[in-house]
């Protein structure tokens, strides 16, 4: 009779014990393989930016001039050719039933622009023909100061690297000396640099390259622009989709085009049947859908020029048939 | 799953309050699961042993040799110590005297002190899982209160409170919740169990105790009819 193996140590548990400690806390740290989740991207719902009140504020609107796109005819010809449309997913809903496009005809404005920009561009600098070689000569001048800058700049930025480094050193080391040493020289170095730099500065400050610059930056500016328009059509695109209820029995060619006026900061003013479906229940949850997505708080997050864009615009729903 | 929002991460940025009740509710849960393996093992093995003293029990065999056979007081455990504090009294009272009732009287109380004693054995520290299944939830849940306050007293120092400033806090705070529950469910359950297990080996032990009072007193019966006739 082995009775003596009767009486349990602890040895044994507290082992099993902490082994299961360990595993639990192994579980949380362990980073799962997580599922994706499929991007549910319910774009059965198609609603076309039909046209965009393109009246950017840019200050060069005054020299192009651009007339503000009237719209009417304009808007039937944008919406006769429907933009690429995503191929449409089966949706657990079957309410929203179609799809939304819009075409990028804010992008395209804003691309015209730029062009119309640089053109004018060109054009001064034909003007000021005579004054081309000097231009050039100014432009080298420009180009060597601004490669001092440049250098200036990265060694700047080593040298704060290197400060850094040896202010830690100092504390562990005490090799204070040499350090100093170098940052003092480097410094004069820097001081040399900036002084020569702004010289040079100083010297070339013209009005023409002024000119040039400022039109370099709104042609920037528009691209911009372009994106955030881009952006925030998709993004009330999405909104429309998603509030859109379609009325289960009408037929799938039908086509609605709203527009909608929306203050600064994304609030509805009105929705309006420009063109209607011939079918009242139609045009009805087309406007309950943008009223039921509205406001776009994301319009007071655009830059100004960019809202005044969609102060007005036309939303096209035009459901097309997946069953 | 945001880093910054990982459980060691959230555990290393606690308050030194709620760092505490955290290392406290560990080291509950570590003693916890201690006592369950080790009384799980000590279960199994008495139920074992039991089974098998049963057995030689009903085997036949003379009770002095099967006396004579088992190990010394303090080393039988279970039924054996059972057995054996009754048997020893009995040989005991028999060389004393003759009186059966007073025979049988001695015999019963070995026994009942043998019993208590076993039942010590078998529900050693099991009280301390039910205090842990119980006060556990409670520790935690005053992490996760103290947690909260300190978030809420920073937060009054922001300018705006928005759901990504609170929301660290918060996880924070409910970890220690988390780590209270994580050590109080495992003790609840094998709390049940295992007093569970216990009671029913008693109740094997009782039996045991009881038949074995029946077959010394059909014996003396015997006795002492025979010393009557």
């Amino acid at each position: 009779m082995a009775k003596r193996e009767r009486r349990v140590g602890y040895g044994w548990p507290v082992l099993l014990a902490i082994g299961v400690h360990i595993a639990a806390l192994m579980l949380t740290v362990i980073k799962w393989p997580e599922s994706t989740p499929d991007p549910t991207s319910s774009s059965v719902v198609q609603a076309t930016l039909v046209r965009a009140e393109t009246a950017t504020n840019q200050p060069q609107q005054t020299k192009d001039a651009t007339p503000p796109a009237t719209s009417q005819p304009k808007d039937q010809e944008d919406a006769s050719q429907p933009a690429a449309s995503p191929p449409p997913e089966p949706s657990d809903q079957p309410t929203a039933e179609s799809d939304v496009q819009i075409p990028d005809e804010v992008v395209e404005e804003a691309k015209a622009q730029a062009q119309r920009l640089q053109e004018e561009a060109r054009r001064a600098a034909q003007q000021r023909a005579e004054a081309e070689r000097q231009r050039q000569k100014e432009a080298a001048q420009r180009q060597a100061q601004a490669e001092a800058e440049r250098k200036r700049q990265a060694q700047a930025e080593a040298e704060r690297k290197r400060q850094a480094q040896a202010e830690a050193e100092r504390k562990r080391q005490a090799q204070a000396e040499a350090e100093q040493k170098r940052q003092a020289q480097a410094e004069a170095e820097q001081k040399r640099l900036a002084a020569l730099a702004e010289r040079a500065a100083q010297a070339n400050a013209s009005s023409l390259d002024e000119l040039i610059s400022e039109e370099q930056q709104s042609i920037a500016n528009a691209e911009q622009a372009s994106e955030a328009a881009n952006g925030f059509k998709n993004l009330v695109r999405r909104y429309v989709e998603q509030s859109w209820n379609l009325p289960s029995n009408i037929s799938s060619d039908l086509r609605a085009i709203v527009q909608i006026q929306l203050l600064p900061t994304g609030e509805l003013v009105s929705a309006t049947i420009l063109q209607s479906s011939g079918n009242s229940t139609f045009d009805r949850s087309a406007i309950n859908a943008i009223e039921k997505a509205s406001p776009f708080r994301e319009m007071s997050k655009l830059d100004a020029s960019v809202r005044d864009q969609f102060r007005e615009f036309n939303l096209d729903f035009n459901p097309e048939d997946i069953r | 799953m945001n880093d910054s929002m990982s459980i060691p991460h959230l555990i290393m940025n606690a308050s030194l309050i709620v760092q505490l009740v955290m290392l406290l509710l560990l080291a509950a849960s570590i003693a916890s699961w201690i006592i369950i393996f080790q009384r799980g093992i000590a279960l199994r093995r008495a139920e074992k042993a039991y089974r098998d003293f049963e057995d030689r029990f009903w085997s036949g065999v003379d009770l002095n040799e099967l006396y004579r056979d088992l190990p010394a007081e303090h080393e039988s455990l279970g039924a054996e110590h059972v057995f054996r504090s009754g048997f020893r009294e009995f040989n005991r009272l028999m060389a004393k005297t003759g009186s059966v009732d007073a025979v049988l009287e001695g015999v019963q109380r070995g026994q009942r002190v043998a019993l208590s004693r076993e039942e010590d054995r078998l529900q050693l520290h099991l009280t301390f899982l039910a205090t842990v299944a119980s006060a556990s939830p409670y520790i935690g849940l005053f992490g996760t209160v103290w947690g909260i306050m300190g978030s809420f007293q920073s937060l009054s120092m922001a300018q705006q409170a928005t759901l990504s400033t609170v929301a660290p806090w918060i996880a924070e705070a409910l970890v220690a919740t988390a780590m209270g529950l994580f050590a109080a469910i495992p003790a609840v359950i094998f709390y049940n169990r295992l007093s569970a297990h216990a009671g029913r080996l008693l109740g094997k032990y009782e039996n045991f105790a009881e038949e074995f009072h029946a077959i010394l007193h059909r014996n003396l019966q015997g006795r002492s009819e025979r010393a009557a006739s």
